[in-house]
Order: C-alpha cells, then sequence, then structure tokens
C-alpha cells in the first residue's frame, strides 16, 4: 500500500510547514513517510510543491503518479493536473480563501480526514510545531474547519510503528553532536545552510559553538586554527563554497591538522541550479586542493547513515590527523524521511595530539624538517611525500572495519545495480520484488576492494547516479578497470522517482 | 605537527635566518621577542603564546621564534588566528602577516576581524611591496613605483591601513618604525595586553625592492598617549598617505578602545575562559 501526495502553492504559503506537519501525524498514526521538496530559488511566489509518500512499509522515495493533490493557489492544479492518477482526489484552496494565512492548516485538516486519521493525532502535532506562537489558536480552529468539512476516503487503521522523522541536514548536527563537536563553522549556502541552522539551534545545550565567518575561505582557516588548538571542527559548505575552500584543503594535507568538511552538492556548474539536486561533486571531493594527500570521502544514502558516517568521518579525521568529507545532497539534505530504527553506537572522538598550552607544537603549509621548521631539502622532500602515502595506506586498512559498501535487494541476484548517495532510496524502492541485486558504495575514498568482486560475479551491472557523466562508474574504472556499460543517468536537477525508476530498469 | 628544538638564545629556534642582510625584518623579530619575553617575565606562560603567518618574507619568523602555531596561507593569517584562539580562549594569539598579504589577498579578513574584534594581535610588516615574488605593488605601494608586473608605474593610489581600519572599527589600532626597537616592543607588548582587536602596522624598508620609498625615519614622529576620540584618531591617520613626499608621519598608538571581544559574546567561551581550558580539556 502506497499513497503520493502533492501539496504546491507559492513560496510563503507554507507548504514546508504543512507537509512536515502531515509527515508528522501519519508517522504518528503508524506510517512510513518520505518528504520531498521542490522549490525554486525564491522567498516569496513561485511555484513551491512537496511530494509526500507514504506507505505501510519502509519507503524512501517519491513517485510520478499522484494520489491526492493539495492545491494552496491555481497555478498547482494546473501545472500537476497531469500527474494525478485516475480517481484521484484534488483539495482546492477555495473553499479557505477567508482563512489568509491558515489556508495551510485548513488543507491539512481536510488531508488528514480524508486519510481516515484522528483530528487528534493532527491536533497534536500542530500545537507541538507552533507552541509558544500566538497565532496557535487560529491555526487549531482552521485545522479543525478543514477537518469537518472534508469526508474519510482511505481509512488508514492506525498501526503501531514507532517511528521518527529527518532530514538529512538534522542528522549531520545528530551526527556532529555525538561526536562531541567544538566548534562548526560555515557560510550559508543551499543546500548545506539547513546543517548550519540545525546546529545552531542546539548549541547552547550541547555545549559547542556554530561561527558564520565572512565567507567559506575564512570558514576553513579558521576551522584548521581551532583544530590546531584542540578543538573537534568541521566545516560545512556546498559546491561553489567547497571550491573556495580547495586550498584549505590542501594546507590540511601538509598540516595534518584533523579536519571534517560536509558538502552538500546541488547543480553546477557555476550557481547552477542553487535549489536542485545533483551528484556533481564527487569528482572535486575526491580531488579538490592541490598537491598529493591522503583523505577520506564517504557518502551517506539517507539520515540515519549520515548520523553514522558523520562520526566515522569526525573519528577518523581526529585518528589519523587527516581530511575527511562527508558528501551528500539536496536530496538527502533537504528530504524528511521516516524510520522506526536508531543509528548505531557512535565511536567516541578524542584529541589526544598535543596542543598549545601543553608545549611548543607547530603546524605548517610548508614542508618540515624533524624539528619542525621550513625546509626545501630534497631528503625531507621525499620522506615527508612518502609518509602522506604510507598514511593513505593506513587509513585503507583501517576502514575495513566501516560499512564500506551495503548490499540492497535480492542477495543471489546476477543483475547487479551500483549506486551512491541520494539514488539509495529510490533503488531500493523501485527493485522492491524485483531480480536485482544492489550495491550502495559509501566509501568513496577508500574504495572497497568488493566492488570489483561483486561485479565479476554478476551478468548484468548497472550504474545509477543522479549526473552527466557517471562519476562513480569512472571511479570504479580507475579503480577496477572495468567500464560500467549499462548506465541510467539523470541530470536535470529532480532525483530519481522509483516508479520510473522501475520503468527504465525494465528498458536497459 | 612536529615539536621544534632550539638552543642559544631564549625564544629562538636553532633555524640559519634566511632573510637578505641588513632587512629590517631581523629588527621586528627582535623587537617581537622581546616584547614576548618581557610579558613572561610579567607572568605569561611561553605555550600558552601562539602565532600565526601568512606567506611573504615576514612569515618567515615562524621558523625563528620559538613558540606555537600555524604557519598558514598567503593572505590567511587572520582567519587561521581567529580559529586559534576559538579552540583555546585562554591562549594569547599573534598573527605576523605582510602588507600583500593582509591588504590584498586578505583584505576581506582584514575588515572583518576589526568588527568581530577577536582578542587576537595583528602585526603587519608593511614594506610596500610583495618582496617575496621579486618586486610587485602591493595595495599600499605608492603612486608610480614601477616593478616588473607594472611597467607603466601603480596608477592606484595607496590603500591607507590605519584609517580604514579604524572605519572598520578595530579597538587598538597603532603604527611603528620597524628600525626602532624599543618603540616597536612596547607597543607589541600593549597590543597583546589590550583586550580585543589590536592592529600594529609596522613600516619597514625594503633593502632589495621599491628603494624610493625607503629612508623615512626622519619624516616620524611619536604620538603622545592613547586616549583620544575616534574622530581625531580618523585625523591623524590621514598625515601620511603612503605615497612619496615630505609630510610626517605619525607613529605610536592612534586610538585604543575596549568594547566586547568575540570570546565575550559567547556564554560557553567565557566559561572556558574562566575555567583556564581549552576545547581540549573542557569537560561538557
Amino acid at each position: 500500500m502506497r499513497l503520493n501526495i502533492l501539496i504546491g502553492g507559492k513560496a510563503g504559503q507554507g507548504i514546508n510547514k504543512i507537509s512536515g506537519i502531515v509527515s508528522q501525524t501519519i508517522a504518528a498514526h503508524g506510517y512510513f513517510t518520505f518528504n520531498y521538496r521542490d522549490y525554486p530559488s525564491i522567498i516569496r511566489g513561485g511555484h513551491n510543491f512537496n511530494i509526500l509518500s507514504l506507505s505501510d512499509k519502509q519507503i524512501s522515495s517519491h513517485e510520478s503518479k499522484i494520489d491526492i493533490i493539495v492545491a494552496l493557489d491555481e497555478f498547482t492544479k494546473k501545472r500537476h493536473a497531469l500527474e494525478l492518477k485516475k480517481g484521484g482526489m484534488m483539495i482546492d484552496y477555495k473553499k479557505f480563501m477567508h482563512l489568509g494565512l491558515n489556508l495551510n492548516l485548513a488543507l491539512s485538516g481536510e488531508l488528514t480526514k480524508l486519510l481516515g486519521i484522528e483530528k487528534k493525532t493532527l491536533l497534536k502535532e500542530i500545537s507541538r510545531n507552533l507552541k509558544g506562537k500566538n497565532y496557535l489558536n487560529g491555526a487549531l480552529e482552521a485545522a479543525g474547519e478543514g477537518y469537518e468539512s472534508q469526508k474519510e476516503k482511505f481509512h488508514l487503521r492506525k498501526l503501531n510503528n514507532k517511528l521518527s522523522i529527518m532530514s538529512g541536514s538534522e542528522a549531520v548536527a545528530f551526527g556532529a553532536i555525538n561526536s562531541n563537536i567544538d566548534l562548526y563553522f560555515a557560510y550559508p549556502m543551499t543546500p548545506s545552510t539547513n546543517a548550519l541552522h540545525e546546529l545552531a539551534k542546539r548549541q547552547l545545550e550541547h555545549n559547542f559553538m556554530t561561527f558564520q565567518p565572512e565567507g567559506e575561505i575564512a570558514a576553513i582557516n579558521m576551522a584548521i586554527g581551532a583544530s590546531f588548538s584542540g578543538a573537534r571542527v568541521m566545516v560545512g559548505t556546498s559546491g561553489g563554497g567547497f571550491d573556495l575552500m580547495s586550498e584549505g584543503l590542501s594546507l590540511q594535507g601538509i598540516s595534518e591538522v584533523p579536519l571534517t568538511v560536509y558538502l552538500a552538492s546541488r547543480v553546477g556548474p557555476g550557481t547552477g541550479i542553487p535549489t536542485y539536486n545533483m551528484q556533481g561533486d564527487l569528482d572535486i571531493a575526491l580531488r579538490s586542493g592541490h598537491g598529493e594527500f591522503p583523505r577520506v570521502v564517504i557518502s551517506p544514502g539517507d539520515p540515519l547513515e549520515t548520523i553514522e558516517k558523520v562520526n566515522e568521518a569526525m573519528y577518523l579525521s581526529e585518528k589519523f590527523k587527516c581530511l575527511s568529507i562527508l558528501l551528500s545532497d539536496k536530496h538527502v539534505a533537504e528530504s524528511e524521511f521516516s524510520s522506526n530504527v536508531k543509528a548505531n553506537k557512535s565511536l567516541p572522538v578524542k584529541v589526544l595530539r598535543k596542543v598549545p598550552g601543553e608545549g611548543i607544537v607547530k603546524a605548517s603549509s610548508y614542508d618540515m624538517d624533524d624539528s619542525g621548521v621550513t625546509t626545501e631539502d630534497a631528503h625531507f622532500a621525499k620522506k615527508n611525500a612518502e609518509a602522506r602515502i604510507e598514511k593513505y595506506k593506513d587509513i585503507k586498512s583501517y576502514c575495513k572495519k566501516f560499512e564500506m559498501i551495503k548490499i540492497h535487494g535480492k542477495t543471489n541476484s546476477k543483475n547487479l545495480i551500483i549506486g551512491w548517495g541520494s539514488t539509495k532510496g529510490a533503488i531500493v524502492d523501485a527493485i522492491n520484488g524485483l531480480d536485482y541485486k544492489f550495491l550502495q558504495v559509501l566509501y568513496m575514498k577508500p574504495l572497497s576492494d568488493q566492488i570489483k568482486k561483486e561485479m565479476l560475479k554478476a551478468k548484468k551491472v548497472i550504474l545509477i547516479e543522479s549526473n552527466l557523466t557517471g562519476q562513480l562508474g569512472r571511479l570504479i574504472r580507475e579503480k577496477t578497470g572495468i567500464k560500467i556499460e549499462r548506465r541510467i543517468l539523470k541530470y536535470n536537477g529532480r532525483p530519481f522517482r522509483s516508479d520510473e525508476l522501475r520503468k527504465e530498469l525494465k528498458r536497459i | 605537527m612536529k615539536e621544534p628544538r632550539t638552543r642559544g638564545v631564549e625564544l629562538r629556534t636553532n633555524k640559519k635566518i634566511t632573510w637578505c642582510p641588513g632587512c629590517p625584518d631581523h629588527i621586528i623579530l627582535e623587537s617581537s621577542r622581546r616584547a614576548i619575553l618581557s610579558l613572561i617575565k610579567r607572568g605569561f606562560k611561553k605555550e600558552d603564546f601562539a602565532m600565526t603567518c601568512g606567506v611573504g618574507c615576514h612569515g618567515k619568523i615562524f621558523d625563528y621564534l620559538d613558540i606555537s602555531g600555524v604557519y598558514g596561507l598567503h593572505g590567511r593569517a587572520i582567519p587561521t588566528a581567529i580559529g586559534v584562539k576559538l579552540g583555546n580562549p585562554n591562549l594569547h594569539v599573534i598573527s605576523f602577516a605582510g602588507d600583500g598579504d593582509t591588504y590584498s589577498e586578505g583584505m576581506a579578513h582584514f575588515v572583518h576581524a576589526c568588527r568581530f574584534n577577536p582578542d587576537i594581535t595583528l602585526v603587519v610588516n608593511d614594506n610596500q611591496s610583495f618582496s617575496l615574488t621579486t618586486g610587485q605593488a602591493t595595495p599600499t605601494s605608492q603612486l608610480g613605483f614601477k616593478t616588473k608586473a607594472e611597467p607603466l608605474g601603480e596608477f592606484n593610489f595607496p590603500i591607507n591601513p590605519i584609517h580604514l581600519s579604524l572605519s572598520a572599527g578595530a579597538s587598538f589600532v597603532a603604527r611603528c618604525n620597524a628600525n626602532d626597537i624599543a618603540h616597536t616592543q612596547a607597543v607589541i607588548e600593549k597590543a597583546i595586553l589590550h583586550k580585543g582587536f589590536s592592529y600594529v602596522e609596522i613600516i619597514q624598508d625594503c633593502i632589495v625592492f621599491n628603494l624610493e620609498i625607503n629612508d623615512r625615519d626622519n619624516r616620524m614622529y611619536k604620538l603622545q598617549g592613547d586616549n583620544r576620540n575616534l574622530k581625531k584618531a580618523l585625523e591623524l591617520s590621514q598625515e601620511y598617505d603612503y605615497n612619496l613626499g615630505n609630510g610626517k608621519i605619525p607613529l605610536g598608538i592612534f586610538y585604543q578602545r575596549h568594547r566586547k571581544t568575540l570570546h565575550e559574546e559567547w556564554p560557553i567561551l567565557k566559561k572556558m575562559k574562566k575555567q583556564k581550558k581549552g576545547w581540549k580539556h573542557y569537560k561538557k
């Protein structure tokens, strides 16, 4: 059983707020949800919509065919009419025009009634979300008015699942807090900004600090300075900001000051399409920064994995005094996923190295000799370069204890799909019940040796990525010598929908 | 990160100095060394000092001073220093930078540091030339300065960093003459003791590039006291515009006012400062 609900209107009408509240209501009723946000780079006006999918089983994707459209404006009705399934429902804004800004809440009432969920469940979620706001009573009344005006249609009986809803951005915050983060530096840039907000609002409670400096270059250099004096640090950014940081990444490489970078990618090149999704930055995560130095690149596919992988990234960067990059994207960062599982226990991130205040410590952007001063000596040039390669070998061997890849679907299938990051949800949902095995790559650097073995076992290998050139495919070819010929690539800024992907798989 | 060895002179490493013989950078090193040493004699702990450097001739001081620090990237000495201070608010952080470093590549950081008011000290060696890269014009180079990169002569009016820092909200602004060890030492000491962002601009000659701007000592005079309002400080800052000429060049502390530092704005940093702990030892 699965329903897809599209909630659309103008930016500023509270589309996201209401789909959040309805998701929580549905989850409280025991159903799994997945909430996809589609919005342009506009503060007021334009056209925003969310697709809220619900099911009695775990889902992590949205679909292209819609069961219910909740239209907060005329444009939504026109734009999405063709996506509505036969017999689908349209909840129209016209009935509640008189409610002004509470329109969205009235429509949420209608939707809740339509689904067959009790009114009190919705009102409880509204009260929780708008606690302390002077418009709470008006909001509750509007929701009630909407609820009473509609008839029940879908009769969702209550289920006993204990679910929590989380976005990838919240997960970054939880992962960092679990790792005892001390300082988070970021300059606003979609889609990494929400992680800054999620961390900022928790800083006093959890005894850490977030700081927004004058730009990304300042952010990364401050982070290196703070890490040098003993703080557990992370910086957050998106493609263009990451480009600005690349000299700082290189500084990390030579100075060996622990550093974790959260990179949430969007559509490039340039300013690109700022609020849409693309897995276009794997190449820069792997290679950005001049010179040759070790790094770790990890890409989680959902919030739960984000919590765990942020922790592993911070753990590895402190343990090996290396650069860790946590590569996510708009689809994972801003979609809301429900789950009935909790993240694994965190590894303790401990600063054991000597820091200023405890003695004389020096870190440098120049090559250094054994006494800690600048050298241009050929002997040290060679020795230091080799030490960096040795360190990478140690990292590679240590990472084997983590989940570097995951296998989903039919484990004995000869049809192997390879993908990473935000495509996970759509792939897992698309192959449900089909003869496919899905190999999800979580560690891009180091890359698991298991990937080649799996590819050699398979009859048919299919690469799925949300980019133009198949960047993971290129990495796999570099490391294994195998070119993946069958590819499903999507690069229009919109993430895969599971029903669409299912069709593509039949075609290929 | 490595631990340096030292021998001989206090606060000096055993690294051979590679500045040109006769370069005023040697004198700035000595003034800085004496300032830190004097503070250590007054109870500051050597281990609690940390420096950050940019890249340029000035940055070599990193290898010669035996205190902790980060030899950062060109233009980034200031954000690195702010980071070091945020990582442990109990450290005395001094950022050594050059004029190309601070006023060209790192200008945004300079202006924002004046705004943020972190409790760090910035010492800028200003020789009005990119010397380590063989003598191109910096933002403080005089009009008409001919270089290999500017063969028609510099046609941009130099910026006045003293005036700029005052307008941007710096809470301690001073200028020194590199050749005057005692005065520079005294000003650097006061700058470190100042609670907030303290900025010390040091005018120095480069003995290889931009020779026409050199030998200004006879035009310099010392300001008396430091208790003057912003209006007066701004007025004094305009006595010297960094071009060739015969006018007077004021030295000393132009302006000093206490206002809340970056660290005093954050409850957790205040706690860490009170407990004398950095993040490494702070119990959450």
